[in-house]
């Protein structure tokens, strides 16, 4: 036995735990799930649902898990008689008040209610002769409606507004069996990270309006991503059924974002499902932009690359991936390169009660892994060059009127989009590329740690991922050269990276480079 | 060498054929004589001689509350637990904020009258039909709508009860 550390038993499995770990996560060492509600890693806990009883022995009662830290020596049972019957019983005064409307509710599907109760909660009542309570829905603004009835009373929405967000607009109201969450009537749940709440909340009291009767948790498709609303890079789920993403979820990672992801970021999934995206590709030709095949779009690239002396700007949308701007990069080695990302600036709304988690102010997911590749955030001079090159290569950013009236005027711009920029008459190549939920790859957030997404939809017709594009036209020009086959092998053979692989980053991440924050303007 | 064949000796009586055109004739002339068993279909249909099983399993009937509105409340799990994937829902929300099913349609066609889709309900809504009058001269009549499952009229399953597994 070391100072540092406690060893136990729970449930016959003896583990070792450092000091002040609370019997709950050392259950969790131990494989062992105690059943909870009002318990959240991310948030303080109150014991308040006693749902997380679990028998010590030599302790004259049971006590809850979440709040009861692991002593040395401990002998603990969680799924002991007296243990079950006392969940039992909680689950019993639970479901009193609980509409059995799961055929209409959410949460059906993912609600720990109905995990619990399934697991070892009692297969009938003894109310049905009374009433259920009832309380009317209620609009608490912004996306989230709150629907009592369904209400456990957990309270980890206030918790988490009181003290993670410290905004204090939910609160408990009435006493008894008639308490209710409600909000500060001068208030509304706008806050930025409210959003936040629908997630925490263990039954579907509190639910999304957005995704209301959108689809069912079963019907749902979960793809680790990487949310690329901005630079913190908060990791998510995306939820998508029958190949349209219905919603985006905090994927836990206590060394980003924990369990949380601002309302910004939840919300920006429409653009997923664009349904004008670009599926063919062109060269330009006697006609005008003819649609052709991969060959000999690549072969015009190559071409394009190679016979020109002069300076190319590159233009970056915020979300192209980190082996999409290198390989960009080494196609035009060897020539002068002004590259630049597009990073839409906004308001920074920092989350008060988590350290180096804000919704940022630099919009673009990988402004920091541009930046450690050699391209800048200095927007608005590259555009400016423009003009002044043989060749514009436009990689999924959105340009202005004005900013197209000053590209319009480079020698020949290749487009690489998402969504096609008809208005260039100087386009000399049109390649629809994968968007960021269509390819594997990945961001580099402020922190230098790179993130690996993962595609969550097909790609549309026959769009391929930049990188593929930018490689693939780079071994066009040298039979010794070979194009990599994979985003990782791409990713591994930029010499930025230094031969990390995504297995390397695994679904965390990894801190590859400190990034110095640069200025963006 | 030969095989040795015995040849049989037969009565001339055992051979003959008028004994056994007799004794067929004897057959039919007494049913002519006994009670009918067959019914006459499609002149005649079910009666309470000759009823279709209460268990059985055809094509499907949404039920439907006092209002005459659909017991739906596009749930999801009838499409989730069919076998033959033949049901099509899309969830909605009415004007008092009700869920309810925007298109509903079964494939009548890709259906394997398992009635999984009956026993999963919770509302009580979907069932398969006593029914098999399925014909129709076009085959997307067969993918049955929200509005066509709730006009059915015919009588539904009970389908296989386990405590009363011989249907007493």
């Amino acid at each position: 036995m070391s100072d540092a550390t406690v060893s136990l038993s729970i449930d016959g499995m003896d583990v070792t735990v450092p000091k002040g770990t609370m019997l709950i996560e050392a259950a969790k060492q131990a494989g062992v799930v105690v059943p909870h509600y009002c318990y959240h890693p991310s948030l303080p806990s109150p014991a308040v649902c006693r749902m997380c009883l679990v028998e010590v022995e030599k302790l004259p009662k049971m006590v809850p898990a979440c709040v009861t830290t692991a002593g040395e020596g401990q002998v603990v049972h969680v799924h002991s008689p007296a243990a079950k019957k006392a969940r039992e019983g909680v689950l019993e005064f639970l479901l009193i008040n609980h509409p059995l409307d799961c055929p209409i509710c959410d949460q059906a599907g993912e609600c720990e209610l109905q995990d619990f109760v399934f697991q070892e909660g009692q297969a009938g009542t003894r109310y049905a002769d009374y009433p259920k309570r009832f309380n009317p829905v209620e609009d608490f603004g912004h996306d989230v409606l709150y629907i009592p009835n369904r209400c456990i009373l957990c309270t980890r929405c206030v918790r988490f507004m009181d003290h993670v967000a410290e905004e204090s607009v939910l609160t408990v109201s009435e006493r008894g069996d008639r308490a209710t969450i409600s909000i500060d009537p001068a208030h509304r749940l706008d806050h930025q990270w409210a959003g936040n709440v629908v997630d925490l909340c263990p039954v579907g009291s509190l639910v999304s309006k957005d995704f209301l009767h959108k689809a069912r948790a079963w019907d749902l498709d979960k793809t680790a991503s990487v949310c690329p609303g901005c630079t913190q890079g908060c990791n998510i789920m995306v939820d998508t059924r029958d190949e349209v993403v219905v919603r985006l979820r905090p994927r836990p990672n206590l060394e980003v974002n924990r369990h949380f992801i601002c309302d910004t970021g939840r919300a920006d999934y429409r653009w997923m499902n664009r349904g004008d995206r670009l599926e063919e590709a062109a060269v330009r030709g006697e006609q005008g932009l003819e649609g052709t095949a991969w060959e000999s779009t690549l072969e015009r690239v190559a071409a394009l690359v190679a016979e020109g002396e002069g300076a190319v700007t590159v233009l970056l949308g915020g979300r192209v991936s980190t082996e999409s701007i290198g390989w960009i990069l080494r196609l035009l080695s060897g020539r002068r390169v002004t590259a630049a990302m597009r990073v839409p600036l906004g308001d920074e709304v920092p989350l008060a009660g988590m350290a180096n988690l804000a919704l940022r102010a630099e919009r673009a997911a990988n402004l920091h892994g541009a930046q450690l590749l050699g391209a800048g955030a200095d927007w608005h001079a590259a555009v400016a060059s423009a003009p002044d090159t043989d060749l514009v290569i436009l990689v999924d950013a959105p340009l202005s009127d004005t900013e197209l009236a000053v590209v319009a005027r480079a020698g020949a711009v290749v487009q690489l989009s998402t969504v096609a920029e008809p208005g260039l008459e100087n386009t000399a190549v049109l390649a629809p590329i994968t968007s960021m939920v269509e390819e594997q790859g990945v961001f580099i957030n402020r922190d230098g740690r790179a993130q690996r997404f993962l595609p969550a939809r097909t790609p549309p017709g026959m769009a391929r991922p930049a990188w593929w594009v930018a490689a693939n036209a780079w071994a066009l020009a040298d039979e010794a050269r070979t194009a990599p086959a994979t985003a990782s092998e791409a990713l591994a053979a930029l010499p930025a990276l230094d031969g990390l692989t995504h297995a390397q980053l695994g679904f965390t991440g990894r801190v590859i480079a400190p990034v110095a924050a640069g200025g963006v303007r | 060498m030969a095989i040795g064949v015995k040849v049989m000796e037969r009565p001339e009586q055992g051979v003959s054929y008028v004994r056994a055109t007799l004794k067929g004739m004897a057959l039919t002339f007494k049913h002519l004589l006994q009670p009918r068993v067959t019914m006459e279909y499609p002149e005649v249909r079910s009666d309470d001689e000759w009823r279709i099983a209460t268990r059985w399993r055809g094509t499907h009937r949404m039920l439907t509350d006092e209002q005459g509105r659909s017991k739906c409340v596009a749930c999801g799990l009838c499409p989730q637990i069919c076998p033959a994937n033949c049901i099509k829902l899309v969830p909605g929300e009415d004007e008092r904020g009700n869920r309810y099913p925007l298109i509903y349609e079964i494939d009548e066609f890709r259906c394997v009258f398992c009635g999984y889709c009956q026993e999963v309900c919770p509302e009580e809504a979907i069932h398969v039909g006593v029914h098999y009058e399925n014909a129709e001269y076009s085959r997307d009549r067969f993918v049955y709508d929200h509005e066509r499952l709730a006009a059915q009229s015919h009588p539904v399953s009970t389908l296989w009860d386990p405590t009363d597994p011989r249907g007493e």
